[in-house]
């Protein structure tokens, strides 16, 4: 990472996008404060996070790349861990989080081992346990990944309503069609430096392109993706 | 193309008897570490055992001793490959047959099932031949030079050095086979109920192989194998029948043994034969249940309830704890081991003429249902053990990458976690024993000895508790394990042997005091002072500046820092870079 400096504000969903390699989930590990910078600061409503690392911890949610969850213990085991691990107080908890797993239909298996879980149902428990805390500051990283079609649409909707309620949200994804439908503003990432820091609309406006795909070919795809996949075609075939 | 996938399957197969997710991010890849310290702990064995056979002098020994004396060896080495094979075989209890990873990751390719079962087959007797191979590697040496039958010339010894080998590698092939041949069996139950009844399997061989060997009683002269009474109990003690083999094949049958070598041939091809069969069935039958079905006992309903533990957090730790003891096989296992090794201690110190004449010394009617020194003994062992293999099991990590939950949810410091781990030890360890022991002593014994010395248990578990927390600044099974400090679990059976010795003197001393208010009131006193100043030392480290909750467990530094700047002097302040 070298010279990365970006602003989410409040009230707006910044998508945080880049190739496989390029660092951002580097830097999600860094806002959470998972893993050291060697230099800089981040900074949370004007304060650097390390000042209060705990208080800066209670407000934000994160969901991770990968859904690494205790297998043995039961959904809502997991998510009860959660919330004492956060200290909220029990009765609240309790029913934000049966009704977060009854919104996500994910009631009736919260007793079964997360171990007996599909992709799709450890990316529910990841979110619900990243919201019930109801955080100011939302990381999430590749949040649909493994979710089916209807769960995917509830969460796309989600995303918009947090940032309409004054959130930040900062969302990293490969899927740049929700990218462009979810974020008002992107940060694009290559080579651990950044190359575009603007709204989708002005950097259309910008670049004279018409599609966020088009936009992110141009800035981060370095190579000619026809004659890459001709190649495979052809080495496959050899 | 199969002879390569066979040797790419054998290889990973091999290899896959250790976890190498519990193991450090900087121990990754040096699985070689971790298998040259089992290795070494072998050779260690076979050395000492070289070393015997090299100080035995049996050539100035009448004939009957000498027998009896290389017999007792003899039978002492078949049992201990019996033993050592069979831990092996339940420690890597999951990896012997195929599981969910390998189906899920082999399915899919056009490996033949044939190639699976073959490379699965030829990885399970290599690892059996490595570890005969270890644990005979000085032994097998020296002793086929003794058990030589005398005037029988070179080809005499290499029949003797035949003999020898052949018989270590059947033992333990009866033992790993019998293992599996029972594994196979329960793999035909429907999926669920196997993966019950298999982690109650494992603790119950492990537990069985500790007992058979350190409890089959050694009836190695002509006369105690030929006693009639005697007969029955050895036919079904398996080292017995190797010792007869032994002798069959070495030239040097006696009429006392030969019905045991055929016993053991016959155990043998049985066991050999049921391995066969349960292997080709789990291939034929449970691979595709393993994809249909999940990978996991389901739980029941009841019993998922447990109290609160204090503050939201240190709740959620204590809770965490109990159920990651309970649910993984894996530390399960390893607690057990720790456990089957103090009730081994305890019955073995029992046993010995040290205990006895403490027993008869009571001299009342039932020496057990009075104050005596073996009870005293074994109930702190079984306190010692239990919080001792409790803490070793904390340390080693389930589901190592699921930890970044703790790392961003972190509202407690060490101190808190210190709390979150004593009460731990004690709900899992400390208490369990104690009831236990409650419940015995409470019968046997008048209740004001008994409630006495239950409270000195009470304390002497608190103490080893606040020493077992000493540095332990990691939440239980969530921070990585480096295999280099598993030296420190062998020096600990070294203490735990010769404190026995400490213990038995100490335990007189405790019996006495029971019997004078004014001595009991002493150790009451001196045992809580020992409480408070156990408990003094982790806290105070707790608290000192820059002591962080562990997640990664580190080399110690090849270089040790002295902390001087300027020629010796130390520096009030570090210097400015």
């Amino acid at each position: 990472m070298e010279d990365v400096s970006f602003t989410a504000r409040a009230g707006e969903v910044t998508g945080y996008l880049g190739p496989n390699g390029s660092g951002k989930s580097t830097t999600m590990k860094m806002i959470t404060g998972l893993i050291e910078m060697t230099s800089g600061v981040i900074v949370f409503e004007g304060e650097p996070i390390q000042r209060d690392l705990i208080a800066y911890k209670q407000r934000m949610g994160y969901v991770p790349e990968e859904p690494h969850l205790y297998a043995h213990l039961s959904g809502l085991e997991y998510l009860w861990m959660v919330g004492q691990l956060r200290n909220l107080p029990p009765n609240p908890t309790a029913e934000r989080i049966d009704g977060m797993l009854r919104l996500l239909s994910l009631h009736s298996d919260r007793h079964a081992p997360i171990s007996a879980y599909s992709k799709g149902m450890r990316q529910k428990v990841l979110l619900i346990g990243a919201l019930m805390h109801n955080p100011d500051l939302i990381l999430l990283d590749e949040p649909f990944s493994g979710l089916d079609v209807g769960s995917g649409l509830v969460l796309r909707s989600l995303i918009q309503e947090l940032a309409a309620r004054g959130k930040v949200v900062l969302f990293s994804s490969h899927e740049l069609e929700t990218v462009e439908r979810v974020c008002s503003h992107i940060v694009i990432l290559h080579r651990g430096k950044i190359v575009a820091d603007d709204s989708i609309e002005r950097l259309r406006t910008l670049m004279e392109l018409p599609t966020l795909e088009r936009i992110f070919s141009q800035l981060a795809v370095e190579q000619d993706t026809r004659a890459i996949s001709r190649e495979i075609a052809d080495l496959i075939r050899a | 193309m199969r002879k390569h996938q066979f040797r790419v399957l054998y290889q990973q197969f091999l290899f896959r008897a250790v976890d190498l997710e519990l193991l450090s991010a900087s121990a990754q890849g040096d699985i070689s570490k971790l298998m040259g310290q089992f290795a070494s702990l072998l050779v260690f064995l076979s050395m000492l055992a070289g070393l015997l056979g090299l100080l035995f002098g049996g050539g100035d020994m009448p004939a009957p001793q000498r027998l009896a004396a290389t017999w007792a060896f003899e039978f002492l080495l078949i049992a201990t490959t019996m033993l050592v094979v069979g831990m092996f075989a339940v420690l890597s209890w999951d990896g012997m047959f195929p599981d969910r990873r390998d189906v899920l990751v082999l399915a899919p390719l056009p490996v033949h099932a044939h190639t699976l079962f073959t490379a699965k087959v030829a990885a399970v007797a290599t690892a059996l031949s490595l570890t005969v191979a270890a644990l005979h590697s000085f032994a097998g040496l020296v002793w086929p030079l003794i058990l030589v039958p005398a005037h029988s010339g070179v080809l005499g010894v290499i029949r003797s050095f035949a003999a020898y080998w052949i018989t270590m590698l059947s033992a333990g092939g009866f033992v790993l086979c019998s293992l599996l041949c029972i594994q196979g069996s329960a793999a035909l139950l429907p999926r669920q109920k196997f993966l019950r009844v298999s982690a109650v399997l494992q603790i119950a061989a492990f537990c069985l192989l500790l007992c058979v060997y350190f409890l089959e009683p050694m009836r190695v002269t002509p006369e105690a194998l030929t006693a009639s009474q005697n007969r029955q109990l050895l036919a079904w003690l398996p080292a017995y029948w190797f010792l007869g083999l032994f002798q069959a094949l070495n030239g040097t049958p006696h009429p006392a043994l030969t019905p045991l070598a055929w016993r053991a041939a016959g155990g043998l091809a049985t066991a050999f034969l049921g391995a066969g069969v349960a292997f080709l069935l789990s291939y034929i039958r449970t691979l595709r249940k393993i994809i249909e079905e999940p990978d996991i006992a389901p739980g029941t309903r009841g019993g998922r309830w447990l109290p609160r533990f204090g503050t939201p957090p240190l709740t959620a730790l204590v809770q965490f704890n109990i159920r990651s003891l309970l649910r993984s096989r894996q530390h399960r296992l390893i607690l057990s081991f720790f456990l089957g090794l103090a009730f081994t201690i305890v019955i073995l110190y029992v046993k010995t003429p040290l205990a006895q004449r403490k027993l008869v010394d009571t001299s009342g009617e039932s020496p057990w249902h009075q104050v005596n020194v073996p009870l005293l003994v074994s109930s702190i062992v079984m306190m010692w053990f239990a919080v001792i293999g409790t803490r070793v099991v904390f340390a080693m990590p389930t589901e190592l990458r699921a930890n970044w939950i703790f790392r961003i949810t972190s509202l407690v410091g060490v101190p808190d976690c210190l709390k979150a781990t004593r009460r731990s030890l004690f709900l899992l360890a400390v208490a369990p024993v104690w009831m236990i022991w409650a419940g015995v002593l409470l019968w046997l014994w008048p209740w004001q000895p008994a409630a006495g010395h239950l409270i000195v248990l009470g304390l002497l578990g608190a103490i080893l508790v606040e020493v077992c927390l000493h540095d332990f600044h990691k939440i239980p099974f969530t921070c990585s394990y480096l295999p280099g400090k598993a030296n420190v679990y062998y020096l600990f059976f070294v203490y735990a042997l010769l404190s026995v010795t400490f213990l038995d003197r100490a335990a007189v001393w405790e019996r006495n005091a029971l019997q004078d208010s004014g001595r009991f009131t002493m150790v009451l006193l001196v045992l809580s002072i020992l409480v408070v100043s156990a408990r003094w030392r982790p806290w105070e480290l707790a608290q000192s500046e820059g002591v962080e909750l562990r997640f990664e467990e580190m080399e110690p530094p090849l270089v040790l820092e002295l902390g001087l700047y300027r020629d010796g002097t130390l520096p009030i302040e570090p210097p400015s870079a």
